[in-house]
């Protein structure tokens, strides 16, 4: 079986499209399936140290194509998940290193061997954006809740939209502040969608856990007890083609909140009964 | 046609690794030299697994110079190959990048500390002795050593010779000889039977007495010491990218991110936290020193290692006080050694 080449963009930087990519890679792979992360961010590549995988990095994507190394010796092993491999970019070069025809004859070779191929791809809409969405069929459309974000967003669904090969494309709406959206303060979640008019894969409450976890080296799905982590390994079910409720990720702070909550989710429960 | 030429800062590169025979790589590189292209470049010559003698070398490398250029290196996996280059001041890189892989990635740099035990007497005697000695009994060698490849590079700029130059009697000798290298084909030893001048010639046995075969070191640390060495005095940030074919020394910091290669030693007067290869030119003497050593990836010659895990931090303390560290190969691993006197 063909295994999935899905990419990961977002037009805007900073919305957390490497973390996505290394958290839905590494839980995919924790559910058995076998993944490689390719990073194209050519020159400001970060991906591996997420993984924590920077010091075992010898050969790149640029060495690969340069045929100055085999695929297979490019990919690096996961430290904890042997079936994730991270194929890094190179930080001496910049994007032109790489073509798109290249990049598709990788992901093409790729596919035969690994069930889910995640290209991580550098933040606009130039070559390196060209380039990562070459060899996919399949894109997640990072956004977070803010106007700019939304903005790129949506030049970015267009980008794809007009692209060819893309087949699908799902939204995942990162660092959601419950409380922020409850004041007023921040677009929700639906109005998000509304104006991207696009179906949703994921959402991911904003959670200080992820600072911690990207200096470490360490995903934060590995974090049982994170809610961001949660809410990651279900987007990767959801990617597997299972149904899952999406995440209640409203979380009051204070003792009389906690209690409503709960008692208002019996009675949602007792009404569904 | 095998061969695949790019052109680098006057660098031309000539791929001749999939020949074995020594008779058709002399043949294709002399119908690639025809092009215009190759002349006045600095030539780097890509072998295979095929063992050339000297005479073969030699002749190769009047073919060049018989076109205005050098032959800056040799690329070659046959150690026979190397060593005749070598002995003749050719320049040799056989670290190809599959090299490195070969040995473990999985394997940190020792610490001083944890290597310390086990052999400390042992590098202390192996320095005290074996040093001492053979850097005296090689300070001869050295200076003769040095003196040759200059003379070999007057003579060079001679070439072209003129057949006027070579005798009768030395050009019947030379054909002679070449017949029994390469077979007794026309066509092929046409090609070179009078580019080899005399004085080449008989260079090469002058040549073979200088380097002593038996003492691999020597060779290493004659060719360290020769290494020009260049400075740079500024901070190396992620992306940047220094090669030198000699010996390095930064007064700053190198960041991650950063790759820094050398043929010789790599001296950082600073914290060390990007990639670092010394002996990039195959050189198993060369070493790097830091003042602080945080480095992501250690490579010294064709030896591979990596940071251990537990030092990836978000950043280096600077302290007031650095210890300063240095790396080399000691038994085919790389070491790092704490400078404390």
């Amino acid at each position: 079986m063909a295994g999935r080449v899905i990419v990961i963009t977002s037009g805007k930087g900073g919305v957390g499209k490497t973390t996505t990519s290394a958290n839905i890679g590494t839980a995919l792979a924790k559910n058995g399936h076998s993944v490689v992360l390719i990073d194209t961010d050519i020159g400001l590549r970060n991906l591996d140290l997420l993984l924590g995988l920077e010091n075992r990095i010898v050969y790149t994507l640029v060495d690969v194509v340069e045929e100055r190394c085999k695929l297979k010796q490019a990919l690096v092993k996961d430290k904890k998940n042997p079936n994730l491999c991270l194929l890094a970019a190179a930080q001496t070069r910049d994007k032109s290193s790489v073509s798109a025809e290249q990049l598709k004859k990788i992901t093409d070779k790729l596919k035969k061997d690994y069930d889910f191929i995640l290209v991580d791809c550098p933040a606009g809409i130039e070559q390196g954006f060209q380039t990562a969405i070459a060899g996919a069929s399949e894109a997640i459309v990072v956004t977070t809740p803010e106007m700019s974000a939304v903005r790129d967003a949506d030049r970015i669904i267009g980008l794809l939209e007009a692209a060819e090969g893309i087949d699908s494309y799902k939204l995942l709406i990162n660092r959601v502040r419950p409380n922020m959206i409850k004041s007023n303060d921040m677009m929700s979640v639906e109005d998000v969608e509304n104006i991207l008019s696009c179906q949703k894969i994921g959402v991911i409450p904003e959670d200080t856990g992820i600072i911690t976890s990207t200096n470490r080296g360490e995903p934060i799905v590995n974090n049982e007890k994170s809610l961001a982590g949660k809410a990651y390994i279900n987007v990767a079910r959801r990617i597997n083609g299972e149904e899952v409720p999406f995440l209640d990720i409203d979380e009051p702070k204070d003792i009389v909140g906690k209690l409503k909550k709960f008692l208002s989710g019996l009675g949602k429960h007792g009404k569904e009964q | 046609m095998i061969m695949e030429q790019y052109t680098e800062e006057n660098t031309y590169v000539v791929d001749l690794g999939e020949i074995n025979s020594a008779a058709d790589i002399i043949f294709n590189l002399s119908s690639i030299l025809d092009n215009s292209e190759a002349r006045n470049k600095k030539i780097c010559l890509k072998l295979g697994n095929a063992d050339l003698n000297q005479a073969q070398i030699l002749s190769i490398k009047s073919l060049i110079n018989g076109i205005n250029s050098i032959l800056s290196s040799i690329d070659t996996k046959s150690a026979e190959t190397e060593k005749v280059a070598l002995s003749l001041g050719i320049i040799v890189s056989n670290v190809s990048p599959e090299n490195i892989t070969e040995v473990n990635p999985e394997v940190p740099y020792k610490t001083a500390e944890e290597f310390k035990n086990e052999t400390q007497a042992e590098i202390q005697e192996e320095i005290k002795e074996t040093e001492a000695q053979e850097y005296n009994e090689n300070q001869e060698i050295i200076k003769e050593g040095t003196e040759n490849p200059e003379e070999i590079k007057e003579e060079e700029i001679q070439i072209p010779t003129t057949e006027e130059q070579v005798n009768i009697e030395d050009k019947n000798q030379l054909q002679d000889e070449l017949e029994v290298i390469f077979g007794p084909d026309p066509a092929k030893t046409s090609i070179f039977n009078m580019e080899v001048p005399k004085n080449m010639y008989e260079e090469k046995e002058g040549l073979t007495d200088i380097i002593v075969p038996e003492q691999e070191y020597t060779k290493e640390d004659i060719e360290l010491e020769s290494f020009p060495t260049k400075y740079i005095k500024q901070t190396i940030r992620s992306g940047q990218v220094i090669n030198y074919e000699g010996n390095i020394v930064i007064i700053g910091d190198c960041h991650p991110g950063c790759e820094i290669s050398a043929f010789g030693d790599i001296t950082v007067w600073g914290v060390l936290s990007g990639i670092a290869h010394a002996g990039s030119g195959g050189n198993q003497k060369a070493r790097v020193r830091a003042l602080k050593m945080n480095a992501i990836q250690l490579r010294i010659a064709n030896c591979y290692s990596r940071r251990p895990d537990s030092l990836n931090t978000v950043y280096v303390e600077k302290t007031n006080s650095f210890t300063p560290e240095e790396a080399r190969i000691i038994n085919g691993e790389i070491v790092v050694f704490k400078i404390n006197d």
